[in-house]
């Protein structure tokens, strides 16, 4: 069929503001994923899980991991928008990509999943360490629970885990509650409670341990109980998301699936709680919750409407921010009453709550303190799940000039008196000694 | 004993003070009262200023000065108006009058600059 020139003119027009509509910047959800998998039985294997992402608007790109015509970038650009690596037992990748080129893409704000598992390579292990997350040395060891473990037909060992420690974050698992466990099958991690990028999102229990099942222990195993996690998140300060779980089996479509009873409870139910967590956690990590965008800073005497540029001591001053939550659709008005003001020179002179008008508004008024210098209005936000808010703008304070302190200081009104009486006296004196005789 | 006699030593020094200062001609009592009236504004001051601090320094600077300065140069105009001192015999009472109106004028100027 021929197209006249201006149907053809039209087309071409709505198509561009389709593109255009995907590819804003400001919206933060990301649309190209390249996924990265052992071989190409996974793709059908976790075909749930894939279709969940793809429902929700992703394309995703499958490639076998030791394919040569691997790219993540090509002339100075990233063709993806996030990755999953689906091949825990790669060693090396085929065409451009190895780990410093995953932990570039990472660096540069894009997202990522890795799932690891039994027997996962060198590579796999030192992308997660990179990240924050170390996996058990010990490569025959999975994580073992004699206690939480699923029930199943088979008297196995023990290494298929139900496991219903989350986090409480209604951001990072959504509000509603995962009522069944989690099935997990694999290797164990721990992440370093000082490192504050790095959370636990899915614990083991404390009767946990993480060693070869087939072998005899000879020694007591260095990871054990609720220190090992089995899935964690990091967030970047770039507000890159990553998504590091301890087991591919956990995404599987059997997994998803299966029904679950927990050892040594009487509760089975039909469904294991894994289309839940990973749905909801895949939301957060792809920024569909929990992203944060701070707008329109604004400060002025009260008062006044225009922002001065340079303060005086003991001023007061009004200070407005407005901050969005990105809902995977619009920009909706974040709602909280923890986001705080710092008035900061070297320390911060005022710290105050900011209140809320609930449409994303955040206001405060404050006084600056009596010390001039250059200071900043900072709004340091961190809360778990949410995205970091990172907020500063400089404004210099200066000292009166001198013909703003008060005229009269009440602590001298005697010393005033004392001369004015003087001079009174002086008067009253020059009369009384030339009038008498 | 001893006790009795210097008690009522110092109250015959007392009473030989009081009634020679009654002799003195009545313009020079003036002037005492006015010094007396000086110098006890002078301490009020510095008893506040011990009290309060001495935040605003200049005024109270400025405040003392000006008592102690009338009260000096009342002192100045006593001795060169008293006939009894043979150093200002020629000197008419007049002009040490005009003097001491010239010099606290001045006085005055420079107290009101410096009180802020």
């Amino acid at each position: 069929m021929v197209l006249t020139f201006s149907q053809g003119f039209l087309i071409s027009i709505l198509s561009l503001a389709v593109l255009a509509s995907g590819f804003s910047e400001d919206s933060p959800t990301d649309r190209r994923v390249l996924v990265l998998l052992d071989d190409f039985a996974i793709k059908s294997s976790h075909s749930l899980f894939f279709k969940s992402l793809e429902t929700r608007g992703f394309d995703l790109d499958f490639k076998l991991a030791d394919d040569p015509k691997l790219a993540l970038q090509r002339y100075g650009t990233y063709l993806y928008d996030a990755a999953i690596l689906f091949s825990p037992t790669t060693e090396r990748f085929g065409g451009s990509i190895d780990a410093a080129s995953i932990l570039n893409f990472v660096d540069s704000g894009h997202d990522l999943i890795l799932a690891a598992d039994a027997s996962s390579s060198e590579l796999i292990r030192e992308i997660a360490v990179e990240c924050g997350v170390d996996f058990d040395e010990d490569p025959a060891g999975l994580v073992v629970d004699h206690t939480s473990y699923a029930v199943s037909e088979e008297d196995g060992d023990h290494t298929l885990i139900a496991s219903d420690d989350f986090i409480k974050s209604d951001v990072i698992l959504g509000s509603k509650k995962i009522e069944a466990p989690v099935l997990f099958k694999g290797i164990g991690h721990t992440v370093n409670t000082a490192n504050s990028l790095v959370v636990k999102v899915l614990s083991a229990s404390s009767a946990a341990y993480s060693a070869d099942p087939n072998a005899v222990l000879s020694n007591s195993p260095t990871l054990i109980g609720s220190s090992i996690s089995l899935v964690s998140v990091v967030q970047a300060r770039n507000n890159a998301r990553i998504l590091i779980s301890g087991s591919l089996s956990m995404f599987s479509n059997r997994f998803l699936r299966s029904s679950i009873q927990k050892a040594g409870s009487t509760t089975k139910y039909e469904k294991s709680g894994n289309e839940q967590f990973l749905t909801e956690l895949s939301r957060w990590v792809f920024h569909e919750r929990g992203h944060l965008k701070a707008l329109n800073v604004k400060h002025h005497k009260v008062g006044e409407v225009e922002e001065p540029s340079m303060y005086r001591i003991k001023d007061d001053v009004e200070y407005s921010v407005e901050v969005y939550e990105w809902s995977g659709t619009s920009w909706e008005p974040y709602v909280a009453d923890d986001l705080q003001l710092q008035f900061y020179m070297m320390s911060p002179y005022v710290l105050k709550t900011m209140s809320t008008d609930q449409k994303g508004l955040y206001h405060t008024s404050i006084k600056v303190p009596d010390v001039y210098g250059v200071f900043q209005f900072k709004v340091e936000y961190q809360k778990l799940g949410y995205s970091t808010i990172s907020l500063s703008k400089q404004i210099p304070v200066r000292p009166f000039r001198h013909n703003e302190y008060e005229r009269f200081i009440p602590a001298a009104f005697p010393y005033y008196g004392a001369s004015f009486a003087m001079m009174g006296g002086f008067f009253v004196f020059t009369l009384s000694y030339l009038y008498t005789k | 004993m001893g006790r009795s006699t210097t008690a009522k030593e110092a109250e015959a020094l007392v009473q030989s003070l009081r009634s020679a200062y009654s002799a003195t001609p009545t313009n020079l009592k003036i002037i005492d009262f006015y010094i007396a009236f000086a110098v006890v504004t002078a301490l009020i001051q510095v008893v506040y200023m011990a009290i309060v601090g001495s935040f605003p320094f200049n005024s109270f600077l400025s405040g003392l000065l000006s008592c102690v300065g009338t009260a000096v140069l009342a002192v100045c105009l006593r001795i060169q108006v008293n006939k009894e001192n043979k150093e200002f015999k020629d000197l008419p009472p007049e002009r040490a009058f005009a003097d001491f109106v010239l010099c606290n004028l001045v006085l005055h100027l420079v107290i009101m600059n410096f009180l802020g």
